[in-house]
């Protein structure tokens, strides 16, 4: 066993893991470790190749390269230790780390831990679809590693099941890289990716976005052969007689992602099954001390920015905890939500200051006012004029000292 | 060489328990096998049952088969090392009519030889998520990864020189004097004696030779596959009684040996036995006949969807059952013809092997070799204590590469799996193999590295990379062509 | 003279914005909630342009392709033209962020440069 001793051990180098990772040593603490599984620092974003990323924080529209780059290049500019190639297996009960590389068994005692482990695809099975079992399909992030990490072509003749911004961005690129892209498949009746990729990888190359409409049935003994599509109804119910069947060799399936809390699990960290993510405070603290959470594992994020600046104060706050800046008493109130929301992050508040809330709605509106009420009472609202739950919405809300010791609770409500 | 004592036609568990067998004799033995690897059809599509004998009826073969295959198993997990667990099983009654069920199904057991069964109330269960009044126990009911078993048969019986030639179709069957001229797509063979063990296809082997006098009736099973945070549910197998209502399934729950729980399986007579579907309403029926049982059993838990066809020999109106054929071809002497071999098939797959062996000694001398090599499969490296696994890696630095995240697979674990004597390299080899893949994430993290290593290691031409069968190829070509002469 | 429908991607109302064009002119622009979008849909209708992203061969690197983009926006009928080149085109490792691998393009005056770094085998 080869032992290690830090002050922060971040799991994942991605996005988040660099964000934490740079902000921790900003913050002042000495010795911090990332590790992550992949032989390359950055996580998914080498393989996102598109632009749009960095817009907010930086006022340029980056690549996901781009943007991987210019945090690893901060993070080696402060001496953070990066292993790569290392999985990690298990917490001690202690909470050490174990992990495994080329190199051996390691053990990593730290005094604080950030979980930046990102999420999986949803597969298939999810979602049930019946029919054949052939090869041929993928799931989008998969595909997209294939074509841009390994120069290989999954196939010639594709279908697109989800229009979230990973199956509309896989759309064009397949259609760039000489596919025909027979359609991009929404049981929705709207896109759940941006506007402007509905634009830019659709409507640019006339590939049909078929709303209302999901895959009823897969065939091909081998290879993938076809995929019959039909309407659903508004109670995404089969109308019958709407099947269609698409002669395909290729079906990508961006079904959504799902929060990677596996290791999370083994130590009983409390998850919010809504966000799929620990519960955190507003330090993105979880509920075991110590341990803090951000990025993708803690929730969806829709932009690397918003997750990038979480995930800056979750290694700030990290780093507080493990220079022993932070207050003993840890008393925390649940933030509940009621009619509209379908969850909020932070979902725990343990100090008063200015909380960085972000949340999803459950229905679209283009009228609904945001509440947060303490005791049925009303101390923050905010009118937001045109939400999807597909658009993450982030608000900042100051709490008072004096409020939160009045109350044993808060409650996010959505009006209209 | 292609010249054979011995030409057994398929690859799955029954031919290749054969194998294994007629593989400790001083005689040349060869397997066809058209898919690319062994279990390539019903053999890795079914429970992994190790059946006790009470299913079935008194002085079957089924029946003698399977108890005397039962007791074979625990030697046989002992020395080829393929995992084992008598977890047992309840057959569970939820009324006072079901439990008369119980205690017949106790009865037929005792005719068949079964011992330890015993009537239990649902108080003296071990199982708190099970709904139900009454059960039977059925101790010697046991759990195996049948896909697991089948290569280890057959990977033992390839070291030992029992010829694999799989992607091999057999496309016609000559017989002249005491030889059979086999003809396969890669050209002709001859042998001696002739084993089908062609499974669901063993109706096309017969009419090569001859005027089959039976029927196949294939009858799809269907399975869900739960995530393993889902093993508490159950301990030991549960088993409604066998229904007779018409579009119940009488849905089985069985955990596996890696963790998971199968539901399943559904039983549909279909026209086309390669018709490996998985449908709409059995998948819901599977579901909600489960949590009729289980209760608290959610369909998030699903991961993975299958399904299996069964050789029947009897149709639907006929009631489904017939009992297995194993007999020499009257017409065709030489030719050994299994027919009908559905479940407790696994179970019966030694004891039908030794009965072959048996057979053929009648025919040819069989003179027993002095030494037998054993590949015992060894344990995954991720239940090895942290001394054992950092000695491996000090060893082979591909120890300490997790290619399989989910369920902590090593690059090491996946070159060996690649390197298997059978010469199987497809994913799903692997997969069957070394697990990789087979976790809640279903390959979306090991693919693309599996890929990789076949690649690099193994010099695998993408475009020949296959998910299971020949013509189930993962890629069409290279996004940029790579101009190999370019410095 | 004639009329188009753009769907506004400025922010994620996403209007749909009729513009109505004259030539180099744009006559009408109806259906936008703000300034922004009616600036975007008149430039959308009268010179529509895409960044454009892809990959290109790389030879003796650590990765078989290093993603790329132009350097600024290409007029949208260009695409085809820039990505046939880019798709030709083959570079050697090592290979900079940032580097300009392909000059003015296809003749649109704009570069074409690496957006990873990829290191020599």
């Amino acid at each position: 066993m080869i032992n290690h001793d830090v002050d922060i051990a971040i799991i994942g180098g991605g996005p988040a893991g660099l964000a934490a990772a740079y902000s921790a040593r900003n913050q002042g603490a000495k010795n911090v470790i990332v590790v992550d599984r992949n032989d390359w620092l950055g996580g998914i974003l080498p393989q996102c190749i598109h632009d749009g990323f960095g817009v907010e924080e930086t006022g340029h529209s980056m690549t996901g390269p781009e943007y991987a780059e210019m945090y690893i290049d901060r993070v080696n500019k402060m001496g953070i230790s990066c292993m790569t190639g290392t999985m990690v297996l298990e917490f001690t009960k202690n909470y050490n780390i174990i992990a495994i590389n080329k190199q051996g068994l390691h053990k990593i005692s730290t005094k604080a831990i950030i979980l930046a482990m990102g999420c999986r695809e949803k597969t298939r099975w999810h979602v049930m679809i019946p029919g054949d079992r052939p090869s041929g399909i993928f799931t989008a992030g998969v595909a997209q590693a294939f074509i841009n990490l390994y120069n290989i072509m999954p196939g010639k003749n594709v279908v697109v099941l989800g229009s979230g911004d990973v199956g509309l961005i896989m759309a064009r690129r397949l259609k760039f890289e000489g596919a025909h892209v027979l359609g991009v498949v929404e049981i929705l009746p709207f896109a759940s990716g941006l506007p402007r990729n509905v634009v830019q990888c659709l409507d640019d190359y006339d590939i049909p976005l078929y709303l209302n409409y999901t895959i009823t049935c897969i065939k091909g003994r081998n290879r993938l052969e076809s995929v019959t599509i039909a309407q659903v109804d508004d109670t995404l119910h089969i109308i019958e007689g709407t099947e269609q069947e698409i002669p395909c060799d290729t079906l990508l399936l961006s079904l959504g992602l799902i929060p990677e809390n596996e290791l999370s699990k083994t130590v009983g960290i409390e998850l919010d099954e809504r966000t799929g993510g620990p519960i955190v405070d507003q330090h993105f603290e979880t509920t075991i001390r110590g341990v803090f959470a951000c990025g993708n594992c803690l929730q969806v994020y829709d932009t690397v920015d918003v997750l990038s600046l979480g995930a800056k104060h979750a290694g700030q706050h990290a780093a507080s905890y493990a220079l022993n800046q932070f207050d003993q008493v840890r008393h925390s109130i649940p933030v509940k939500t009621l009619n509209g929301i379908r969850y909020i992050v932070p979902q725990r508040i343990s100090r008063s200051g200015v909380i960085q809330f972000t949340f999803r709605v459950e229905r679209p509106s283009q009228s609904a006012v945001f509440h947060l009420k303490a005791n049925g009472k009303d101390i923050f609202q905010k009118k937001l004029p045109w939400v999807n739950p597909a658009n993450m919405v982030e608000i900042k809300v100051e709490l008072s000292d004096s409020l939160l010791k009045s109350v044993d609770h808060l409650e996010a409500s959505l009006d209209g | 060489m292609r010249n054979f004592h011995v030409a057994i036609i398929g690859g799955g568990v029954i031919g290749s328990a054969i194998a294994w067998k007629l593989s400790h004799y001083k005689i040349n033995v060869v397997v066809f096998e058209k898919g690319c690897d062994v279990a390539s059809e019903t053999s890795k599509a079914n429970s992994g049952v190790i059946h006790s004998g009470i299913n079935s009826s008194p002085q079957s073969l089924k029946a003698q088969y399977c108890v005397e295959g039962n007791k074979m198993f625990q030697s046989l997990s002992d020395q080829l090392g393929f995992p084992l667990k008598w977890v047992g099983k309840y057959v569970i009654a939820k009324n006072e009519e079901e439990l008369k069920e119980l205690e017949r199904l106790q009865q037929i057991g005792i005719q068949n030889g079964v011992s330890e069964l015993q009537i239990v109330d649902a108080s003296d269960m071990k199982e708190p998520n099970v709904t139900c009044q009454s059960a039977l126990w059925v101790p010697t009911a046991g759990i195996v990864l049948p896909y697991d078993l089948t290569i280890v048969l057959a990977e033992n019986a390839a070291i030992n020189n029992v010829k694999f030639s799989l992607e091999t179709k057999v496309k016609g069957i000559k017989k002249f004097d005491n030889q059979f001229v086999i003809e396969t797509n890669k050209g002709k063979y001859q042998s001696n004696i002739l084993v089908n063990a062609a499974g669901i296809h063993c109706k096309e082997i017969v009419a090569m030779v001859e005027n089959p006098d039976f029927q196949v009736y294939p009858c799809r099973g269907e399975y869900l596959v739960l995530d393993k945070n889902h093993s508490h549910l159950v301990t030991s197998m549960i088993y409604p009684i066998p229904v007779k209502e018409l579009g119940v399934l009488g849905v089985h729950i069985t955990p596996t040996i890696e963790g998971n729980i199968l539901l399943g399986p559904s039983a549909e007579f279909i026209d086309d036995s390669n018709d490996r579907k998985t449908t709409k309403n059995m998948m819901k029926t599977l579901l909600t006949e489960a949590q009729e049982i289980i209760p608290s059993l959610s369909a998030t838990g699903i991961i993975n969807a299958y399904s299996g066809n069964r050789c029947k020999l009897a149709s639907s109106t006929e009631g489904g059952w017939a009992d297995y054929r194993i007999e020499e071809s009257k017409q065709t002497p030489g030719m050994i013809n299994l027919l009908g071999i559905e479940s407790p098939g696994l179970t019966a797959a030694p004891a039908i092997a030794e009965k072959i062996a048996r057979m053929i000694s009648q025919k040819i001398e069989l003179e027993r070799k002095e030494k037998i090599l054993i590949k015992k499969k060894r344990k995954r490296f991720t239940d090895l204590s942290p001394k054992e696994q950092s000695t491996l890696i000090k060893q082979d630095p591909r120890w300490g590469r997790i290619i399989c995240r989910c369920e902590y697979i090593t690059e090491a674990e996946v070159v060996e799996a690649l390197s298997n004597p059978l010469g199987a390299q497809t994913l799903s080899s692997v997969k069957y193999r070394c697990r990789a893949g087979m976790g809640r994430c279903q390959g979306g993290f090991c693919t693309q590295h599996i890929i990789r290593i076949m690649e690099k290691e193994f010099n695998k031409d993408i475009t020949d990379i296959r998910l299971n069968s020949s013509t189930s190829s993962l890629f069409y070509g290279r996004t940029r062509e790579i101009n190999h002469d370019q410095p | 003279m004639d009329e188009k429908e753009i769907t506004c991607i400025v922010c994620p109302i996403g209007c749909k914005i009729l513009v109505r064009r004259n030539g180099t002119l744009c006559e009408l622009v109806e259906g936008n909630k703000c300034k922004r979008g009616a600036e975007y849909a008149r430039s959308e209708a009268l010179d529509p342009r895409r960044m454009l992203t892809s990959s290109i061969s790389v030879i003796g690197g650590k990765w078989p392709l290093v993603s790329v983009k132009t350097t600024k926006p290409i007029p949208k009928d260009n695409i085809f033209t820039v990505l046939d080149v880019i798709q030709k085109a083959k570079v050697k490792a090592p290979v900079q962020c940032g580097q300009i691998l392909l000059k003015n393009v296809a003749d649109t005056g704009v570069d074409v440069i690496a957006t990873k770094t990829v290191g020599s085998t």
